[in-house]
């Protein structure tokens, strides 16, 4: 099982102001408030934080099927490229990494390297996106391969023998999927 | 507050994240902010901030875990303001 979450830099810049009042509190605990204000780019561990919330939240429903919006329960510690998890008893481990244009966090159950394959889109329009996306992920796998998500919005492979669990993101001009 | 004037405001407050003209066309109590709108999650924070500026209310980290459809964020909106 694997969640990822990519963060277009320029697109956060573009799309939301985390010095507004109160967007810190709404998202982040007093450690992790602590950690952005004492790095020498808040605006990278921001969006470095948020990445590994959404990557770890992706893999939670898979693990608890749900939906709902909870970044702040998310509880993340970190050290150089690693970072830990908590929410309630669930517990992963994820990888981030971190490019003048985008952030992408990669989150296991156990500690892993990052493997999502990164892609630039050749669109602005989200549906666009979503289905270029898609078919890079149905080139890699193959076309005996189908891709369809669930009540909770989680994605699947299917080849008629096996699932593949895998998971998609896109944000701004950068998009990846992750297979696992 | 009536049920068209809640979801005016709403529509309003929204507006400025969708990523899906046509699904906004059609926003009804039944519209997911992320499935139907393609609302970016971390746009959804500016969602709950614009909604406690509008009517004056706070939301808590329970209230914004249900902020997932138009039907949700009318009924937290309408038990703050009742509250």
């Amino acid at each position: 099982m694997v969640g990822n979450d990519i963060v277009d830099l320029k697109e956060a810049e573009k799309a939301s102001n985390w010095q507004r009042p109160r967007w810190l509190d709404k998202l982040f605990t007093i450690s992790e408030k602590q950690l952005i204000h004492n790095s020498e780019n808040p605006f990278v561990m921001v969006w470095r934080l948020w990445s590994m919330k959404e990557a770890a939240y992706k893999l939670f429903i898979q693990t608890n099927p749900s939906r709902f919006y909870n970044p702040k329960g998310f509880e993340c510690s970190i050290s150089d490229n690693s970072g830990v998890i908590e929410f309630k008893a669930f517990k992963c481990f994820v990888q981030t990494k971190i490019t003048s244009n985008y952030i992408i966090s990669e989150a296991h159950l156990e500690h892993q390297k990052l493997t999502s394959e990164i892609m630039k889109f050749t669109t602005a329009d989200y549906n666009k996106q979503s289905k270029e996306l898609k078919s890079r992920l149905m080139e890699f796998v193959g076309r005996l391969h189908h891709l369809k998500k669930n009540e909770f919005g989680v994605p699947t492979l299917y080849n008629g023998r096996e699932a593949l669990n895998v998971s998609l993101t896109h944000h701004g001009c950068y998009g990846a999927y992750a297979i696992g | 507050m009536k049920k068209d004037e809640l979801i005016a405001k709403l529509k309003t407050i929204i507006a400025p994240y969708i990523q899906d003209e046509e699904a906004f066309k059609d926003l009804s109590e039944d519209t997911d902010f992320v499935k139907d709108l393609k609302i970016n999650s971390a746009n959804l924070v500016d969602i709950i901030l614009d909604i406690e500026d509008e009517f004056d209310i706070r939301l808590e980290n329970e209230d914004m875990e249900q902020m997932l459809d138009v039907k949700s964020a009318m009924a937290i909106v309408n038990s703050k303001l009742e509250a």
